[in-house]
């Protein structure tokens, strides 16, 4: 037990990676969106959280099988992000960032009381007890296998989706030069309209995944906001893969730093290496310089 | 003529007379203390806690302002949130007083927001009359005036475990307080560090192995490293000191990665609404124990004082129709209920008849007069205040926590062993998933 390598850290090593994968799932999304829309939606954990209260009260109010239930909040979603698309980003499709970003930061708030006003501060969760997996003296979260599996899965069929589909050749076309795809007669409105709508279903299928492990409340958003948008930045804003590995990375420095040390310290140094790796590759771990 | 005139003069007088009357009466109408109450009725301490708390406190003044008031002055209570977050705690204290001119505030959950506003208040020379925050760093050498708690203070809470635990570790774990290993954990604000605190000091002082001592934000969205640790330490009992979404967080994380424990002792907060343990957990939440100043509802009327066995009846009816789903009554609204009750029975009249009035001198002379024995509060203790120049200048020293096991959604008074209604089921029983 006193050796530098033992049981736990294999553990604390496993728990990163599976957290990793949450992450993973959560920055899908919000990259894909900022990669061909060119907007950082700040209020995309609030998504999730509508995400979350939609499984809560089809499943665990209305009793609808949970898979049916996460089927319908990817749906609904996927409308919440045509809905703020179409009436948020749109219209300031053209203005300065710093607007666009005030708008979707005021639509973090607006979303929060929202819901506060729709169904109250009060804490809820499905009250779903997933069996417990143990290997020898391991233990793995159920729920947490289920998310790494599904952020890979959705990583590949985005990936599948944006290089084999027609629409998904339009979307990296749009993403890699807005200008001159307008002019060659692409739809920019309607590709955009498709990524939000693909981003928004993502945090559905996030929401499904997280209602598993965490309480829903208006303020769930809090918790996973910030650390996103982290590993966005740190992968490389609108890079896909790059998110993915930084997931990884963050995840498993908050996991073994807390192991080592105070929990507290695993998110110390998971922040100072992102401030570290924004003075060496402002543009991210994959991202292109701009 | 004459008769005229003296009529219109008649007339006149009698009119200036009601006018006069009418401005008595108005005057006696506009008679009013103002207070600016303080909770967070949004964000994540809310459902922690919060909103019951507010509901406490709003039950007892509209109950007084049924009565007409207190001493002929009315309470016009001014609501306002807090929001969960402490600048907003300070604003809204700041507003309160500068803006709508209250005349005191009563409230606060949170101890990081009690912390700096009880500062900012005292400087402003405002009565401030706290119902709930625990935390020893609000009122600890700090000598502050016009501050007063009513509330037992965390470091009590965190000492109430471990002697507890001490009572019992021999006979019911078969393991001597002096080999009997402990972790504390606890969020890292205010709150959960001055209850840690506590925690160690009686651990120290009970002869325990502190095998883990740690704290974690509220709103970290993983907490499977600390669990890990815990596994590692081997401990046989946990105190935990947490918010709402975090304990959940944690017991979840606990079970999933199989950490295995005889004991977990709660304090407060997060641990206070059973109902949410219960819906989160169901069974696997039985025989938690939690240290929080008793419910009121768990007190028997007999020790109390003639007439505050109805006050607490009319609490729980007025809770009930607020909040017709709840299933087990919360220590949390009892709580604010009985501290706002103390202010509005004791503290208030005297203020008003002995000093004269409704400003902050009057008011805290009158509650360093306080002398309430054991069994005239709706929790049962006395209230006592310290002294100007005590380290803790302003808390009662007459409060204490007690603690409940939580069995199937009922609380259970195990400890102090003078008000025990149930022998505590210890170390937990092995249907437990959490069990050793």
């Amino acid at each position: 037990m006193d050796t530098i390598f033992d049981i736990y850290l294999l553990e604390a090593l496993i728990n990163g990676l599976l957290f990793g994968g949450v992450l993973a799932l959560l920055s899908l999304g919000l990259n894909l969106i900022f990669g061909v829309v060119d907007v950082v939606w700040i209020c995309y954990a609030e998504v999730v959280m509508f995400g979350m209260y939609a499984i809560f009260w089809l499943h665990g109010v209305y009793d609808l099988p949970i898979v049916l239930a996460a089927l319908l909040a990817i749906i609904g979603t996927g409308a919440m992000g045509f809905l703020v698309h179409f009436l948020v980003i749109s219209p300031i499709l053209g203005s300065a960032p710093i607007n666009q970003l005030l708008a979707t930061g005021g639509l973090l708030f607006f979303l929060q009381s929202f819901a506060t006003l729709l169904w109250g501060i009060e804490f809820r969760n499905i009250g779903l007890r997933l069996p417990v997996l143990q290997w020898g003296e391991l233990f793995f979260s159920y729920a947490r296998l289920l998310a790494f599996g599904i952020a890979v899965i959705g990583m590949a069929a985005i990936y599948l989706f944006l290089t084999r589909t027609y629409m998904g050749t339009a979307i990296r076309a749009i993403s890699q030069d807005r200008e001159i795809m307008t002019l060659m007669g692409v739809d920019s409105r309607k590709v955009y309209l498709v990524t939000s709508v693909v981003g928004g279903s993502l945090a559905g299928l996030a929401a499904s995944l997280l209602v598993l492990q965490y309480d829903v409340h208006p303020f769930v958003g809090l918790s996973f906001g910030p650390i996103t948008f982290v590993i966005c930045v740190m992968g490389g804003l609108g890079n896909m893969v790059g998110g993915f590995i930084a997931a990884f990375i963050l995840s498993e420095v908050i996991s073994i730093g807390g192991f080592y040390a105070e929990l507290e310290w695993g998110y110390v140094a998971a922040f100072v290496l992102f401030i570290i790796v924004m003075f060496i590759r402002p543009e991210g771990i994959l991202g292109k310089k701009s | 003529m004459f008769s005229s005139h003296l009529k219109r003069a008649s007339f006149g007088l009698a009119a200036a007379g009601i006018l006069a009357a009418a401005s008595i009466g108005a005057q006696a109408q506009q008679k009013e203390i103002k207070i600016g109450v303080i909770y967070d009725y949004t964000g994540p301490l809310a459902a922690g806690g919060s909103s019951l708390q507010a509901l406490g406190a709003k039950i007892v003044i509209d109950y007084f302002n049924s009565q007409g008031g207190v001493e002929g002055y009315k309470i016009n209570a001014i609501y306002a949130d807090a929001q969960s977050k402490p600048d907003v705690a300070i604003n809204e204290a700041v507003r309160l007083i500068e803006q709508e001119n209250v005349d005191m505030l009563l409230g606060f959950y949170s101890s990081a927001q009690c912390v700096p506003v009880s500062a900012k208040v005292d400087a402003l020379k405002k009565f401030m009359w706290i119902t709930t925050c625990i935390s020893p760093a609000v009122l600890k050498d700090r000598n502050l005036k016009y501050v007063f708690r009513a509330q037992p203070h965390g470091g009590l809470f965190g000492l109430q475990s471990p002697e507890f635990l001490a009572h019992y570790a021999k006979d019911r774990l078969g393991i001597e307080p002096g080999d009997l290993k402990v972790a504390i954990i606890h969020e890292d604000g205010a709150y959960g560090s001055g209850v840690a605190g506590g925690n160690k000091a009686g651990a120290k002082q009970q002869g325990f192995k502190v095998v883990l001592k740690e704290g974690y934000s509220a709103t970290a969205p993983d907490l499977s490293s600390l669990v890990t640790k815990l596994k590692r330490a081997r401990p046989d009992v946990i105190l935990h000191t947490g918010y709402n979404p975090d304990i959940t967080l944690f017991l979840r994380q606990a079970r999933e990665l199989g950490l295995r424990f005889k004991a977990l002792v709660g304090h407060g907060a997060g641990y206070g609404v059973p109902d949410k343990l219960f819906d989160a957990f169901g069974k696997d939440a039985n025989h938690i124990f939690n240290v929080d100043p008793v419910s009121i509802w768990l007190v028997s009327p007999e020790v109390l004082e003639p007439g505050l066995p109805d006050i607490t009846r009319m609490v729980g009816e007025q809770y009930r129709k607020a909040e017709p789903d709840t299933k087990e009554f919360s220590a949390h609204v009892g709580m604010a209920a009985s501290n706002s009750y103390v202010f509005f029975s004791d503290v208030l009249p005297r203020a008003i008849k002995k000093y004269g009035g409704i400003d902050a001198d009057s008011l805290r002379q009158a509650a360093l007069e306080t002398d309430i024995p054991v069994g005239g509060t709706l929790m049962g203790y006395g209230v006592k205040f310290n002294p100007p120049e005590h380290e803790m200048a302003g808390q009662n020293d007459r409060a204490s926590p007690v603690i409940v096991q939580y069995i199937d959604n009922k609380a259970h008074i195990v400890w102090p062993k003078a008000l025990q209604s149930l022998d505590p089921v210890l170390p937990l029983p092995k249907d437990s998933p959490y069990a050793k």
